[in-house]
């Protein structure tokens, strides 16, 4: 890192912070990409099809159509892009910026491996550094503007369906974000601290430590409204293509659409790595108390990656609920188990465990 | 940095009263909230910042642009008479008001505080300083807002829903 600063006529830090935003964004959003065709191949392998495997590079390497992603790419750059006659032009050219932009912020804090020292200094593998103050509350503050791509791109089409579906959307990721943010403060008060280095140090590298064996019901909360809030099936009302057309984004088409499709997949990474993090030790990896630095981030790729499966599993083997189930679901079982589960947790601590 | 979201502040501010489209109104208003939550984390506190996009912006926001779309109103109404005395009379309050909190703001212990450089300087505020603040020095006023909340909650249940 240094000799690579001197090249550059930087300070190391300098350096340091601009391969840390190429990593983070540039791996987030290639992450996305990647997940646009597992999801593909994944719904194909569920529904016991082939899925896209046509789309070659030089029309001979094929790798499982690997290549689709890029071939879509292409595609959607190169599509005619629409505006509705009647859209509010200024908006519906921002909203897909108001989606893509927050998706991809909400990673910045999560730290995706162990810091390390080298040349007397130290280096964290998290886009904001340890103790900048706004911890775990950043990911949070960020996941609640991400309605607003939504709001906005439904709004601004002028068309009812893509209305009905941002208001679904809106409301459902407002109940949920109750739940889960609930949850998330019952980890504040048993870590003592809200920074997620903090979290992650204090579950340790033994699996039976870990935030899932002591709190798992505010697993369950937390996990059932991260589908609430990525707008994921079983819970994907801002879309539901069966009743409102295809949602908030019917009327989008191209390059456009593509972000917003891209920003969902890069709020499913996120959200991956916030359940890693919070549940799952984020880097530790199990039964090595220090482990080398790649080995850390290879351990916290399995597990987000892991979780990013999950939310793929689950959209091809679950029906979507009705709105009005998913919103008693919001208030009137997942609010009460996250409060459970805080005062469980605060009797604890005030039993001094 | 400061005149950065000093500005965002403003003209979102400013948009927000000028502009005759309810929807964009609310999200000038995004955008207002916003810059105070960046001149936050210049003040030192990146909490009040984080908390200030959650409750406002996160919620508050979304739900009045909820609302907004559910009645489906893309213009503001037009006033049926114009009110030139209720007019310059709510520009006065308002100025009156203004002035007051410079006033009170310019005089406070807080202001001197900015002038402190180096070791001297106050630690960046934390969640947990936020919590003992509230629950040991003013827990009063913590319980009677929860309380006002408490009530505020049952009315508009009570209000909506008549037969329960």
């Amino acid at each position: 890192m240094d000799k690579l600063a001197s090249l550059l006529h930087t300070s190391p830090a300098i350096a340091w912070m601009v391969a840390k935003l190429i990593i983070v964004f540039g791996g987030v959003f290639s992450l996305a990409a990647l997940w646009t065709w597992v999801e593909r191949r994944g719904s194909a392998m569920i529904q016991d099809r082939i899925g896209p495997n046509r789309a070659a590079l030089f029309g001979k390497i094929k790798i499982l159509g690997l290549v689709q992603p890029l071939a879509d790419g292409i595609k959607f750059f190169f599509k005619e892009d629409l505006v509705p006659h009647d859209a509010n032009k200024a908006l519906f050219w921002l909203a897909p910026f108001l989606a893509l932009v927050p998706a991809l912020m909400g990673f910045a804090v999560i730290p995706f491996g162990r810091s390390f020292v080298s040349g007397g200094q130290e280096y964290h593998l998290a886009l904001l550094d340890p103790g900048n103050g706004m911890g775990l509350l950043y990911p949070l503050a960020i996941g609640g503007m991400a309605v607003y791509g939504v709001l906005v791109a439904a709004w601004s089409s002028n068309n009812k369906w893509s209305i009905l579906g941002g208001m679904r959307a809106s409301a459902a990721m407002v109940s949920y974000e109750i739940g889960m943010s609930l949850a998330v403060v019952t980890i504040f008060m048993t870590t003592g601290g809200y920074d997620p280095s903090e979290v992650i140090s204090a579950q340790g590298h033994l699996p039976w430590a870990w935030n899932i064996v002591r709190q798992p019901l505010g697993f369950i909360v937390f996990f059932t409204c991260m589908f609430a809030e990525t707008n994921r099936l079983p819970f994907d009302f801002a879309e539901g293509e069966s009743e409102i057309v295809a949602g908030f984004n019917t009327e989008y088409g191209s390059m456009k659409f593509s972000l917003l499709a891209l920003s969902e997949y890069c709020h499913l990474m996120t959200a991956s790595a916030l359940m890693a993090t919070l549940y799952f030790g984020g880097w530790q990896v199990p039964f090595v108390k220090d482990p080398t630095v790649m080995l850390s981030v290879a351990s916290f790729l399995v597990k987000m990656l892991f979780f990013a499966w999950v939310f793929v599993w689950i959209r091809w083997t679950l029906p979507r609920f009705r709105y009005d189930q998913l919103m008693r679901l919001g208030w009137k079982a997942m609010l009460p188990l996250s409060m459970v589960n805080l005062i469980f947790h605060a009797w604890r601590m005030s039993q001094g465990h | 940095m400061f005149i950065t979201f000093a500005l965002i502040t403003l003209l979102g501010a400013l948009g927000m009263l000028l502009q005759k489209n309810v929807v964009v109104a609310g999200l000038c208003m995004v955008a207002a909230f916003f810059g105070v939550a960046g001149l936050f984390v210049l003040l030192a506190n990146p909490v009040a910042a984080a908390l200030q996009i959650i409750v406002y912006t996160g919620a508050i926001l979304v739900l009045v642009l909820f609302v907004i779309m559910m009645l489906n109103s893309h213009q503001e109404e037009e006033a049926q008479a114009a009110r030139p005395v209720q007019r310059w009379l709510s520009v006065a309050l308002v100025a009156g008001l203004a002035f007051g909190a410079m006033k009170l703001v310019l005089g406070s212990a807080g202001v001197k505080a900015l002038a402190v450089k180096g070791a001297e300087m106050p630690q960046a505020m934390t969640l947990q300083k936020v919590g003992t603040t509230l629950f040991a020095d003013h827990l009063l006023g913590f319980e009677v807002a929860g309380l006002v909340l408490l009530a505020a909650m049952i009315g508009a249940v009570a209000l909506t829903k008549r037969n329960l």
